[in-house]
């Protein structure tokens, strides 16, 4: 169910009173976030729920394993208990698809041959294979629901360019939602295990109520358990103040998906939808409403699970911090979607090399970082392109000492003024030509896209008065944001600024929200 | 002042008391900046048309106008005065039972559609289908059962349970988009097995709360003129309406969706199965309500009002109907007359209002209307002159029980 969604309000409705009831007892409380984030996550389909019990199941041995800690076989059985109890309910409630079970059955049976092969092992090597138990499972998962067809139809295409034609098995398959969301918080929450950053309890409860805590399960933010692990072993402190701060952090979300993401998103489908023969300031505002949405949408879901998971005493981490105010590719990816940004940094990039091995390596790994992050976003060349676009002008910029220039010449100067707002204009504009690579999903639509960008013809009046409507009040805010250093800013201020301004967000929601609700895009990656 | 002071001042004697005074008057005087602001909001950023709706219970379990209710709609393009007869229809006088000799009836029955929201009653729908089949030679009175918010289930319990009594010669009974999602909601039919059956024995969404409030002349000021509480009540309706939508389509996919296939999503196959489930239900409605008409040997229409895509383009909403629907129900429908008469500069839909009919578009509508029922044989035993002359009988007094339910 969507955040933005009548079905969603009764949900929580439902859901927040029994969590009063029961927040003061961690076991009772926990087990009615697994049932409510189940029942949250089910209400797309059910069946997607056994995906989520087999990456809860493996990560909480995995991550005990590989933590070091003795895994015993009461947790091999709580394990496989828990897996047989969400497969049996998800398939009683949809009554269909019964053979689902026998693929679960199988999988569980290998885990238990392959956990016959760690005990076996020296007690040196067995962390790093239950590190490779959770690293298969969850890759895997990814791998076969995300990207099977993508692999199987690029390697069929690649050998029909050579001549060689080979029948193609794609499968119907079904991207469960939020599946590259949760896969990469339980492998995130492994490896730190196995690093000995973090330390895994014995609480399958625990651990199953946060890896489908409803507010961030489908898009995250995708949190590392040394945050918000500690917070589902303890009682939340929650009164009303909070509880108002987290609302309030919620409208502000709603404002940005249902009054500006879903508002300006007509005036990029009008475009992106069939590019050839638009005009170069139709395909202009096109792009601004895009790079507008996408960044609302979510943007705007982040800051709804925030205020959500406030709302029950929990605190997630940002994750967008004013993006459009970068001034080079590096810090816009400081900026946007920071819990993937600071992810594929802790468990890719630094793994590869990082910048420790020399200029060329560390080019090298920063383009493999941002072609994999261009590919988590969706099984698709275009995607991929993305990536690697963002990999190259981060090296770039590198190459030519843009980020050292900025940090030496701050902009306490007017030079410094014009040197930040040049390079600022410069990054915007790459950015957009960014989501040109991210919008378009075939190379001859980037093509016309990126052509009729170039040209001067039309002037959509309409399109970008909308647009403007929609923005510059955004802008205002996010101006003052980044001058006060305060990011909710329906929380901060005196009492009447704050009323006042909480009024009229909730009062454009009501008025301006778009009578076509959407899903949100980061829901498909 | 300090907080040791007013520490100090709530224990005083009396201090408690006059801190609760300070907490309540505080409170009162954020209320009135909250009702001040937000109707400042809306008109200066969002002006909203205030159109309330007088609707009320009725004996036969669906909502009907409140008799002798007297109204305005305001709307950013036009200011309407309505007013409901005795009986519940949007007429200047009641109608007795009994036609008058040589004067054929005409039941129309619709949404705020046909009911007239947002034209004078002169140009409604019906005045102007009487006039124009008047002037065709044709000695007719035409009745507005409409009622804003009625779907197709609605118009056919009003028919069965309270305008048959007018004996009317011919039923018009409207159909929009709309009606889709209404009859779903209101549940006073099912399909079972393809079958059409009753269920629900009524639908009165909201009526005992507003009726509650009408007492209060404080709510019907509020309700006749603040655009924030027109826009508050608009986007509630419009999410409870929605809420009820899904929570009800989340029933049907759980029995009767069909399973993913092929290359489709599953959510545009949930999405067809759910809106092939509610055009069944409300093509079965119409073929039934088709059906009771008949039997009681009057003639049915269903009238077709198209969905405004633009000022210069519609889209025809009957033909999403079944088959039987489309091959055996006479249609009326201003289409063709919409689109031959659609110009830039010429609103045939209100554009900010609730999207009504102009008069103009009123106007279109009830020409082809005339144009069909001219050749009914119902209509063509009523000649001109007989019933010209019938006078309103706004006092009748079997007329003036009726909406009790005598």
């Amino acid at each position: 169910m969507l955040f933005n969604s009548g079905i969603f309000a009764l949900f929580f409705a439902t859901f927040f009173p029994a969590y009063l009831l029961v927040r003061r007892n961690i076991f009772w409380r926990n087990i009615l976030l697994i049932v409510s984030s189940y029942a949250f996550y089910g209400w797309w389909d059910a069946r997607f729920l056994i995906l989520v019990a087999v990456s809860t199941s493996v990560d909480y041995l995995a991550a005990l394993g590989a933590s070091g800690k003795p895994v015993r076989q009461v947790d091999g059985l709580k394990s496989a208990a828990y897996l047989a109890a969400v497969t049996a309910g998800s398939l009683l409630f949809t009554g269909r698809d019964w053979w689902l079970a026998a693929p679960v059955a199988a999988g569980t049976l290998a885990a238990a041959g392959w956990v016959r092969v760690i005990r076996r092992a020296t007690p040196a090597r067995q962390p790093r294979l239950w590190l490779y138990l959770s690293l298969g499972t969850n890759l895997g998962i990814l791998a076969f629901f995300k990207y099977f067809n993508f692999f199987v139809g690029s390697l069929t295409a690649a050998l029909d360019s050579i001549g060689v034609s080979i029948h193609s098995p794609t499968l119907s398959i079904i991207l469960p939602v939020g599946l590259s969301f949760y896969t990469f918080q339980a492998i995130s929450r492994t490896v730190d295990s196995y690093r000995r950053q973090f330390e895994p309890q014995y609480s399958i409860v625990n651990y199953a109520a946060y890896h489908a805590f409803f507010p961030q399960l489908v898009a995250g933010p995708i949190e590392r358990a040394q945050r918000l692990m500690p917070q589902f072993e303890s009682v939340r402190p929650l009164d009303l103040k909070t509880f108002g701060s987290g609302a309030l952090l919620f409208v502000w979300g709603l404002y940005q998906k249902v009054v500006i993401a879903d508002n300006v998103a007509p005036i990029a489908d009008a475009v992106f939808s069939a590019p050839a023969g638009q005009s170069a300031a139709a395909t202009c505002a096109a792009l601004l409403a895009f790079a507008l949405q996408i960044y609302c949408d979510f943007s705007g879901y982040s800051n709804m699970a925030r205020g959500l998971a406030r709302c029950l005493g929990f605190e997630l981490r940002i994750n967008f911090n004013l993006p459009y105010f970068a001034r080079t590719p590096s810090e816009f990816w400081q900026r946007w979607h920071i819990s993937l940004s600071t992810w594929l940094r802790d468990y890719l990039y630094i793994p590869l090399g990082g910048n420790r091995k020399g200029r060329s390596r560390m080019y090298g790994n920063l383009m493999i970082t941002m072609l994999l992050g261009g590919l988590w976003h969706g099984a698709a060349w275009n995607f991929v392109v993305w990536g690697g676009f963002h990999g190259a002008i981060q090296v770039l910029y590198r190459v030519l000492g843009i980020d050292a220039l900025l940090e030496r010449r701050p902009p306490a100067t007017v030079g410094g003024i014009v040197l930040h707002l040049a390079a600022w204009s410069v990054t915007m504009t790459l950015v957009l030509i960014g989501w040109v690579f991210f919008v378009t999903h075939t190379l001859p639509d980037t093509v016309t896209v990126l052509g009729n960008l170039l040209g001067t013809s039309g002037y959509p009046h309409d399109a970008f008065a909308t647009l403007a409507a929609y923005a510059a009040p955004l802008a205002l805010v996010e101006m003052y944001q980044r001058a006060s250093g305060r990011l909710e800013i329906l929380n901060t201020g005196p009492f009447l600024l704050r009323y006042t301004a909480a009024l009229s967000v909730l009062l454009a929601i009501i008025a301006f929200s778009a009578r076509s609700g959407r899903q949100f895009i980061y829901f498909d990656f | 002042m300090s907080v040791d002071a007013r520490l100090d001042q709530r224990s005083k004697p009396g201090g408690r008391t006059r801190a609760l005074v300070l907490r309540f008057l505080q409170a009162c005087g954020l209320l009135a900046f909250t009702l001040v602001f937000g109707e400042a909001f809306v008109r200066i950023l969002c002006p909203q048309p205030v159109m309330p709706r007088y609707v009320t219970g009725t004996d036969w379990g669906v909502r009907g106008n409140i008799p002798h209710a007297r109204y305005w709609h305001y709307t950013p393009e036009v200011s309407v005065e309505y007013r409901i007869n005795g009986q519940g229809m949007r007429a200047d006088h009641d109608y007795p039972l009994r036609k008058p000799a040589g004067t054929c009836r005409i039941a129309v029955f619709g949404d705020s559609l046909l009911m007239g929201y947002e034209v004078d009653l002169r140009d409604d729908f019906t005045t102007r289908l009487e006039e124009l089949l008047r002037a065709r030679g044709r000695s007719v009175e035409v009745l507005n059962f409409a009622v804003s918010g009625f779907g197709t289930a609605e118009m056919l319990r009003t028919y069965e349970a309270f305008a048959r009594r007018f004996d009317p010669d011919v039923v018009l009974f409207s159909w929009h988009v709309t009606d889709m999602e209404d009859n779903v909601r209101s549940a006073l039919y099912r399909l079972r097995n393809g079958k059409l059956e009753q269920a629900n024995p009524d639908y009165l969404p909201g009526v005992e709360t507003q009726d509650f409030l009408l007492k209060f002349a404080a709510y019907r000021l509020v309700a006749d003129h603040s655009q924030l509480y027109a826009l508050l009540r608009e986007r509630s309706g419009l999410f409870t309406k929605r809420l009820a939508v899904q929570l009800r389509q989340a029933r049907v996919s759980a029995g009767t969706a069909p399973a993913p296939s092929g290359d489709e999503d599953e959510e545009d196959v949930l999405h067809a199965a759910h809106l092939q489930a509610n055009l069944d239900l409300s093509s079965a409605i119409i073929e039934h309500a088709a059906q009771v008409v008949a039997a009681d040997g009057r003639e049915f229409y269903l009238v077709e009002i198209p969905l405004r895509v633009s000022r210069v383009e519609f889209r025809s909403t009957v033909d999403v109907l079944s088959p039987a629907v489309l091959a055996d129900i006479r249609i009326i429908s201003p289409l063709a007359a919409f689109e031959r008469a659609a110009r830039p500069d010429l609103k045939i839909y209100y554009e900010r209002g609730e999207g009504h009919l102009t008069p103009a578009g009123v106007k279109l509508l009830a020409n082809a209307a005339a144009t069909t029922l001219a050749e009914s044989p119902r209509l063509s035993a009523c000649t001109a002159g007989a019933a010209a002359a019938a006078p309103p009988l706004s006092a009748n007094p079997s007329s003036r029980s009726l909406f009790a339910g005598d």
